[in-house]
């Protein structure tokens, strides 16, 4: 049986700090059309942010990113929510970890978040990963 | 004071057009690199092959593409002007959006040459009153089947308007 972290262990952190590219490519990849991530003036002016937004599905990714590159082929995501409690802007360093929160014998839970320097989580999330025999 | 008008109300339970997408290597390459994924079975069918799949197999959150792809691969003209879909916004005097919260089901995983349907619905709408005004918060879920009749996703997408 393939061996999985236990509760309480912690994932490696990651530092995701994507640049207008970043956020350009992953609005293009979608079909994603809304201003707020690549029109700036719109952004600033129309919607009273101070910048444009790191999209909230991108900071989903993140957070599953981390579960998968430290899990690796051990699991396999099955079900995944998060909430976005805070904006992320362009130019935000977003500090991205996660945590097993739980622990069975088909997988584990994980307790995932994004947050910037200033201690403020922008993303959180709880995923469930079963196991790979 | 409620700003969800009986007009706006209706919207709750519309149902969507089925929408299609016949998912390409290149579809999952694109989203792969706009994510930062390096992983070859995202990229190399004999990579993909050697983990036991069919072709280049998609990253674990692309459904999210094919549902925006449902939404947004519309008309210029049924866009509003912050390049929303004009089907997905209620009439609110809220306008300003953001994302709120997800939750997604992964059942069978998307590979090159899948034919994906969607089945979206409006799920629920409604209020909160927020520190800067009133919120409103419109969840739609969307049902994610592959030619085969598998369950690939559940989806479950709440959007704030402020």
């Amino acid at each position: 049986m393939t061996a999985l972290p236990h509760v309480g262990e912690e994932a490696p952190v990651q530092l995701r700090a994507p640049t207008a590219l970043d956020l350009f490519m992953f609005s293009a990849s979608a079909w994603l059309l809304h201003r707020i991530h690549y029109d700036t003036p719109f952004t600033i002016e129309h919607e009273g942010h101070p910048g444009l937004l790191i999209h909230g599905p991108l900071q989903g990714v993140f957070l599953v990113q981390i579960a998968e590159s430290w899990l690796g082929d051990r699991a396999r995501l099955t079900s995944i929510s998060y909430r976005h409690l805070a904006p992320a802007y362009l130019g935000d360093e977003l500090t991205c970890g996660g945590k097993v929160v739980g622990s069975d014998d088909d997988g584990i839970d994980m307790e995932l978040w994004a947050r910037k320097p200033d201690g403020t989580v922008t993303t959180t999330g709880m995923a469930r990963f079963i196991r790979r025999w | 004071m409620g700003v969800i008008t009986e007009e706006a109300r209706r919207w709750a339970n519309r149902e969507y057009p089925r929408f299609e997408m016949r998912v390409t290597a290149t579809d999952i390459a694109r989203f792969a690199r706009a994510t930062g994924e390096t992983n070859p079975i995202y990229f190399d069918p004999a990579a993909a092959k050697a983990a036991g799949h069919p072709d280049v197999v998609a990253p674990t959150l692309f459904p999210y593409v094919i549902r925006m792809h449902a939404s947004t691969l519309v008309p210029a003209d049924q866009l509003e002007p912050d390049g929303s879909p004009s089907a997905d916004v209620p009439p609110l005097p809220t306008r300003r959006a953001m994302a709120g919260e997800t939750r997604v089901e992964l059942g069978a995983p998307v590979v090159a040459g899948d034919v994906v349907s969607v089945e979206k619905r409006l799920a629920d709408m409604y209020e909160k009153e927020g520190r800067s005004g009133p919120l409103v918060f419109v969840e739609m879920e969307f049902t994610f089947t592959n030619q085969r009749g598998e369950m690939v996703a559940r989806e479950n997408f709440t959007r704030i308007y402020r």
